[in-house]
């Protein structure tokens, strides 16, 4: 099984101790991953701001990078959810077969439904609020979405479980937006920072410590808003739980 | 062209694929005890039930939900109560002023306690107009859910006919619930 | 860089007090939803059936519409057919000229909003009234409805008591909602009993019985109708449904979703005239035989108008139905406003984050936030596209491209940590509004697997 790891761009700007997290667990797990150099962005940003079309170069690009991998792991729902669920289509009017899609996961989901660990070594004694963020349930159902009448699952919480040490907690509003929705938070700022702190509030009255999800674009918004108002509370990633103590 | 054949020519020309039509079959809902459910339901609605018991006669429970009511109207030739037949009045403006009218609904549904009552007097408003409603239903007459409901309408004949559920409410003002927006502000079920 | 929904916006949630009742409101509704949706097991299989019958009866109009006109006039009612908003409106100036009316009593019908039926008729000296109650206060005040279902949401019962008592002459101070409320019911009892001729929009047209179906909770639609000799019942063709049986589908999610009820109060049949009086039903296009043909955006005809969308969308919630410019607010007005005029209605289409509960939470699965999505990308085509937005999606793109020089920028993105607060936080930059910037790493992750670091 050979995995490329997918960083996308912010990550790798902003975030790299997440990209290393995700590397370490996956080798932990015995597993064969590889990062293909030189990697920018899937593309996402530019296309939910209204300009797909500028995003097949960089499908072209990710489709040559990850050409020689099985899967293709990254640590960003988000991301992930773009290229499932858009790059097909877009690579579509390039005349080219979108190969990623298939073989493209959420670490998490990844995790979960591939690899299924049945313990793990990490330790994280620590009360964490999940963050359920929205490509992540709605598109790549790494949980149960709040408006479905079907039965609850959280495949986030079922990783965290095999964390020693860890309580969880989910906010009320248990999969609203925090707000970030990419070049929405720029074009409509007060509406993306009045959701981000109403989110980070509903994360705060669980009691926890830190906000916990698989998507960073959500963490480093929500961030934002903790750092601005000075609140008690912490943001990070779920690999970096996952991966505590490699 | 006219408008119709107009209109009906863009929907031709511009309908692409025809999806088939569904089996509505479906796995609905059913409740151990329709009654209860039902009752269960009106009050959660801000309707009430009255469960009519071996020996009690409806004009008596009638009259001890609405003590004070003073214009009773009702065509139902079994309610001796009523103070006035409606279908005497030609118009139903007349109506205005009744405290409470009295009539007969052909059957409930338990999942959403709705009745349906197909139009039985001359004056539809009757089933409006007046301060409160008191409706009788046969207790054996209670179907599970809507697709129940809409099936056992399937060929039914009627002018107007409708499902009735608790009384008129609103909460227009601040999401506050009212009941008694327009129509009745009371509504009693008898179920016998 | 920003929109009139997004200026809108800001004004809404600059009064927090308003926007947090607004919010909270909303979110309760949707919460009572959610509690009815999850009383029923079979509620996905109720909206997989809503969406297939909607599928095939706006895929078979041409004969649909003309089975229901059969029955409705085997039915004794009088069907006429309205292009557009101006057919319309002069149908129901006709019907109202021929009966010598001076008023006209409505159903709240989002179909005469789109229309503006209501100034057309007033400016032909017909006195319009509308019977819902937030209609009729939004009426008398002189105010449009900001939700579809939930006309008033955004006015406070203090404004209302104080209108009341200059209106209808209140008690001064009384702003108990059931106090008004029942002084609304006495006014509108008068109205009821003078009216003319009655109006109402449908939730449902039965083709294969000719009815049309009406779901209020205050009676006002019955109410309405149970008096005068005339009633005019209009519908968008969108609205018709193939029997009574697919009734039981729709009825069972309608209300549910709209306001989180099992039904609505009255769910009301409509299907011959009244004693020795007319009814007229008018179909009406306005423009839904070209969405037909709109692959794209073909299923925002499956909508039932239940409002829900309005309610879980966080955008809407926290920034009302007037920061929209379309007359239908939220998800599904973003959608049918571009529908209607593209150019004219583009400024809605920045109020959403895609978070997609919209679709999620639709009862006739229209694909809301995708649809969005969509619009995003016609924008610029239309010559819509945000300027500013574009010039940053396009430097985006041509760094991304260039990965030798994305790793240049990102050695020296570490530089913007260092910049004064001033520099970074200044007015152009949207982000640092309620939010600080995230710290670029000393070395990124593709510098640090170059270095071997990552182990």
């Amino acid at each position: 099984m050979k995995i490329g790891l997918f960083i996308p761009c912010y990550v790798n700007a902003v975030y790299p101790e997440v990209g290393i997290a995700a590397f370490k667990l996956l080798k932990s797990l015995g597993l064969e991953v590889d990062y293909p150099l030189n990697q920018t962005c899937c593309g996402q940003p530019m296309a939910n701001a209204g300009f797909e079309a500028e995003a097949t170069r960089l499908a072209l690009r990710m489709e040559d990078l990850f050409a020689a991998y099985e899967y293709v792991v990254g640590p960003s729902a988000s991301c992930v959810a773009f290229v499932k669920e858009n790059h097909p289509h877009i690579l579509e009017e390039a005349g080219h077969v979108c190969q990623n899609s298939e073989k493209i996961y959420d670490i998490c989901e990844f995790l979960h439904d591939v690899v299924k660990p049945t313990h793990l070594q990490a330790e994280f004694p620590h009360k964490v609020s999940l963050h359920n963020s929205c490509h992540g349930v709605r598109e790549l159902h790494l949980s149960s979405p709040s408006e479905r009448n079907i039965p609850y699952y959280s495949k986030l919480r079922d990783l965290l479980q095999l964390v020693k040490g860890i309580e969880v907690f989910e906010p009320k509003r248990i999969d609203e937006c925090c707000g970030f929705g990419g070049m929405f938070s720029i074009e409509e700022p007060e509406v993306s920072v009045c959701m981000g702190k109403d989110k980070v509030r509903d994360h705060m009255s669980t009691g926890a410590e830190y906000i916990t999800g698989a998507d960073s674009s959500c963490l480093m918004h929500m961030q934002g808003v903790i750092n601005r108002e000075q609140l008690p509370i912490k943001t990070i990633h779920i690999v970096q739980i996952l991966a505590a103590g490699l | 062209m006219s408008s119709k054949e107009d209109i009906l020519a863009r929907i031709r020309q511009n309908t692409r694929t025809r999806y088939e039509m569904p089996d509505l079959k479906l796995d609905a809902i059913t409740y151990e005890d329709k009654i209860h459910t039902f009752i269960e339901q009106l009050k959660a609605g801000g309707g009430e039930a009255h469960l009519l018991q071996p020996g009690e006669k409806v004009d008596e429970v009638i009259r001890s939900y609405y003590p004070d009511a003073k214009r009773i109207a009702s065509n139902l030739p079994e309610i001796g109560c009523a103070t006035f037949n409606p279908d005497e009045l030609s118009d139903p403006r007349e109506l205005d002023g009744t405290d409470l009218a009295i009539v007969k609904g052909s059957f409930g549904v338990a999942e959403n306690a709705a009745v349906w009552l197909p139009k039985q007097t001359r004056h539809k408003a009757v089933f409006f107009i007046s301060n409160a409603l008191v409706i009788l239903l046969d207790k054996e007459e209670i179907v599970h859910n809507m697709n129940e409901a809409y099936r056992r309408l399937a060929d039914a004949d009627y002018d107007y006919g409708v499902f009735m559920s608790g009384p008129s409410k609103t909460a227009d003002i601040e999401q506050a619930l009212v009941f008694g927006a327009h129509g009745p502000i009371r509504v009693t079920v008898v179920l016998v | 860089m920003t929109t009139k929904h997004a200026i809108a916006g800001t004004r809404f949630i600059a009064n927090e007090t308003q926007e947090k009742w607004h919010d909270e409101t909303l979110w309760m509704v949707r919460a009572k939803r959610d509690k009815q949706s999850r009383s029923l097991p079979e509620w996905e299989r109720l909206r997989d059936l809503a969406s297939a019958i909607k599928m095939y009866s706006n895929s078979h109009l041409d004969t649909l519409l003309e089975e229901f006109e059969r029955n409705a006039v085997a039915n004794g009612a009088i069907v006429h057919w309205a292009k557009d908003a101006e057919e319309h409106n002069r149908i129901v100036y006709d019907i109202l000229k021929q009966h010598g009316a001076k008023n006209l009593i409505k159903s709240k019908s989002m179909l005469t909003e789109e229309c503006e039926m209501s100034p057309y008729l007033f400016s032909k000296g017909i006195d319009v009234v509308e019977s819902d109650l937030g209609e009729r206060i939004l009426q008398l005040m002189k105010l449009k409805p900001s939700h579809i279902v939930l006309p008033a949401i955004h006015v406070k019962r203090q404004a209302i008591g104080q209108m009341m008592e200059e209106k209808l002459g209140t008690e001064p101070g009384n702003y108990d909602p059931t106090y008004l409320t029942h002084a609304m019911r006495r006014h509108l009892r008068d109205k009821f009993l003078h009216a003319d001729v009655a109006m109402t929009g449908a939730n449902f047209a039965v083709a294969s019985t000719g009815e049309i179906v009406v779901c209020t909770n205050e009676g006002n639609a019955d109410m309405g109708t149970s008096f005068p000799k005339v009633h005019i019942a209009t519908f968008g063709m969108e609205k018709i449904v193939p029997n009574r049986e697919a009734l039981g589908v729709f009825t069972r999610l309608l209300a549910r979703s709209g306001t989180g009820q099992p039904v609505t109060s009255y769910t009301s049949h409509y299907r011959r005239p009244p004693e020795g009086g007319e009814f007229h039903i008018i179909i009406v296009d306005n423009g839904r035989s070209d969405i037909l043909a709109d692959a794209d955006h073909v299923k925002t005809l499956n909508c039932i108008r239940c409002g829900e969308c309005m309610n879980t969308c966080p955008v809407y919630r926290r920034t009302g139905g007037y920061s929209y410019t379309y007359f239908i607010p939220g998800p599904i007005g973003i959608n049918l406003g571009m529908l209607r005029n593209p150019k004219q209605f583009a400024d809605n289409v920045s109020a959403c984050s895609l978070c997609l509960s919209c679709s999620n939470v639709c009862p006739a699965k229209v694909d809301l936030g995708e649809q969005i999505y969509k619009w995003r990308q016609k924008l610029d085509r239309i010559g819509r596209a945000n300027p500013e937005k574009k010039l940053m999606s396009a430097g985006m793109k041509f760094l991304m491209e260039r990965p030798a020089l994305f790793n240049t920028a990102l050695k020296f993105a570490p530089v913007v940590n260092h910049l004064p607060r001033f520099m970074v936080y200044n007015a152009a930059n949207a982000w640092g509004k309620g939010r600080e910037l995230p710290a670029f790493a000393k070395e990124s992750f593709n510098d640090l697997w170059k270095k071997n670091k990552v182990k």
